[in-house]
C-alpha cells in the first residue's frame, strides 16, 4: 500500500515538473514558449533610447506613437551574414506586400540592431542594400547597449556571441503597436501571418479611435442640446 | 570493488562533482553538449555519491546489521518509485527549453542544482533495491530515449536553445547517441554475472 503511494507521489512529482517545464504539455522550446506567452498575454515594453540612420536620438515609445502605425520588428546586425539576410529577404518582401496593398499608412517595418558597433551609417548603408522605401522600413539602433539588452529581454532575444565577430540570435517577426505593446511574434517563415495581425490590430485600432470621436461628438451633441436647453 | 571503499571516498567524489558542476558553472554552460553532457550528469552523479557515502556510514555505524529493505525505503520496494523518479528528471532534461530555462529562469535553475542531486541520491538507492530486470526497464527506457532525443537535436536544421549555437546542437545530439551506447554497456559490465546466471540457466 506504501509502495502504491509513493510510486504515484513519484508519477506526480515526475510529471508535474514535466508539465511545468513544457508550459502544460505545450511547448518544448524557448522560442515557442515566448511566442506563446505574447500571443496569451501581449506585453507593455519598456522605453529605450534609439538612433536613427542620420545619428539622431529619440526614444522608442515617442517614435511608435509620433508614428502611430502598427510595426513590424525584427531585430538584426549589419554585419551579420547569415540569418538576418534571410529575415532582410523575409522583410523586403514584406516590404512590397505592404505597399501593393496599400498598407503603407496603416503598417510600417522597423529593423532594429543589437550590436552596439552600429551606428548611423552602418543602418544607411544596410538600409540601401536591402532597397528599403524609408516611408515604410526604417532602421534603428540602441544608443546604450545597456538599454537595449533590458529591452531585447523584454522581447525574449538572446544574442549568443558566435565565431568571428558573429552573433547567433533568434529571429521573428515581433507585431508592436502604436501604445508601445508587444501583441504577437511571427516566425519569419510566416510574413503573411505578421501583416494580417498587424492589418487586424491596426483596424481595430481605428475602429477604436472612431468610436472614441462618435462618443466625444455624442457628448457634444448632449452638451449642445442641454445648452439649447438651457437657453 | 566498490563494497570496500570507505564512506569518505564517496564524500570526496561528491564533494569534487559538486564543486566541479557549481565551480565551472561559466564554461560549462557555454556549451549545450557540455552543460546537458557534464554538468547536469555532475550534478546528479554528486547525489549518487553522497548516497554511497551516507550509505556506508549508516552501515558502519548500524554494524552492518540493517537489511536495506526495512531502512527509509521499505516504501521504495524494488526501488520502482525512485527509479520511475529519477527516469522522469532525466526526461525532463532532454527537454530543449529545460536548458534555456535553466539560465535565465531562478526556479528552473533551483529544480537543476537542488531536483539533480536528490535524483541522483534517489536514483542510486533505488538501483540498490532493484533486481536486474527492472533495472534493465529503466535503462533501456533511458537510453533509447536519450538515443531518439540525440538524433532530433542532429536533425533538426533550427536551433532548439536560444542560448546555444547549432553547431554545438548537434554535438549534444552525438554526445546523447553516445550516451545510450555507452551506458548499457557499462551496466552489462557491472552487472555480468547476474545476466550470466540468467542467461546459462
Amino acid at each position: 500500500m506504501r509502495w502504491a503511494l509513493t510510486l504515484l507521489l513519484a508519477l506526480l512529482a515526475g510529471i508535474g515538473a514535466l508539465y511545468g517545464l513544457t508550459d502544460g504539455f505545450t511547448v518544448l522550446t524557448a522560442e515557442s514558449a515566448r511566442r506563446q506567452e505574447v500571443a496569451l498575454a501581449p506585453r507593455d515594453l519598456q522605453d529605450a533610447r534609439i538612433i536613427d540612420g542620420q545619428g539622431r536620438v529619440s526614444s522608442l515609445h515617442s517614435e511608435l506613437q509620433a508614428d502611430g502605425r502598427v510595426a513590424i520588428v525584427n531585430f538584426f546586425y549589419t554585419r551579420c551574414i547569415s540569418l538576418c539576410l534571410a529575415q532582410g529577404y523575409v522583410t523586403q518582401r514584406l516590404q512590397a506586400a505592404i505597399k501593393a496593398a496599400g498598407l503603407d499608412s496603416h503598417v510600417r517595418l522597423l529593423s532594429i540592431s543589437f550590436d552596439p558597433r552600429d551606428r548611423g551609417p552602418d543602418l544607411n548603408r544596410y538600409a540601401s542594400g536591402m532597397h528599403a522605401d524609408p516611408a515604410v522600413w526604417q532602421f534603428r539602433a540602441f544608443e546604450q547597449p545597456r538599454q537595449g539588452a533590458a529591452l531585447l529581454k523584454q522581447f525574449g532575444i538572446i544574442v549568443v556571441p558566435a565565431v568571428l565577430g558573429d552573433f547567433e540570435h533568434n529571429a521573428a517577426l515581433h507585431v508592436v503597436t502604436s501604445d508601445g505593446r508587444l501583441a504577437r511574434i511571427v516566425d519569419i517563415d510566416e510574413p503573411g501571418l505578421a501583416l494580417q495581425v498587424a492589418k487586424a490590430l491596426s483596424a481595430s485600432r481605428t475602429a477604436s479611435r472612431l468610436r472614441d470621436m462618435r462618443e466625444l461628438r455624442g457628448l457634444a451633441a448632449v452638451g449642445g442640446s442641454r445648452k439649447e436647453e438651457a437657453q | 570493488m566498490i563494497r570496500c571503499r570507505p564512506p569518505s571516498v564517496f564524500a570526496a567524489l561528491a564533494l569534487l562533482c559538486l564543486g566541479v558542476a557549481l565551480g565551472a558553472y561559466r564554461p560549462l554552460t557555454s556549451l549545450m553538449s557540455l552543460h546537458m553532457l557534464v554538468q547536469i550528469p555532475l550534478l546528479a552523479l554528486a547525489g549518487v555519491f553522497t548516497e554511497l557515502a551516507a550509505r556506508r556510514r549508516r552501515k558502519t555505524s548500524a554494524d552492518g546489521a540493517s537489511d536495506a529493505k526495512r531502512g527509509p525505503w521499505s516504501c521504495n520496494e524494488y526501488g520502482v518509485p525512485g527509479l520511475l523518479l529519477a527516469s522522469l528528471i532525466g526526461t525532463a532534461w532532454m527537454i530543449p527549453k529545460a536548458l534555456d530555462d535553466a539560465l535565465t529562469d531562478w526556479r528552473v535553475a533551483a529544480f537543476k542544482y537542488v531536483g539533480l542531486p536528490a535524483a541522483g541520491w534517489v536514483l542510486s538507492a533505488s538501483l540498490r533495491l532493484a533486481p536486474a530486470v527492472i533495472k534493465l526497464f529503466f535503462l533501456g527506457n533511458f537510453c533509447w530515449m536519450a538515443a531518439i532525443v540525440g538524433m532530433l537535436y542532429l536533425d533538426q536544421p533550427v536551433r532548439l536553445c536560444n542560448a546555444y549555437l547549432l553547431d554545438d546542437q548537434d554535438w549534444a545530439g552525438r554526445g546523447l547517441i553516445a550516451l545510450a551506447i555507452i551506458l548499457p554497456l557499462g551496466w552489462l559490465l557491472t552487472e555480468i554475472r547476474p545476466i550470466w546466471r540468467f542467461i546459462s540457466r
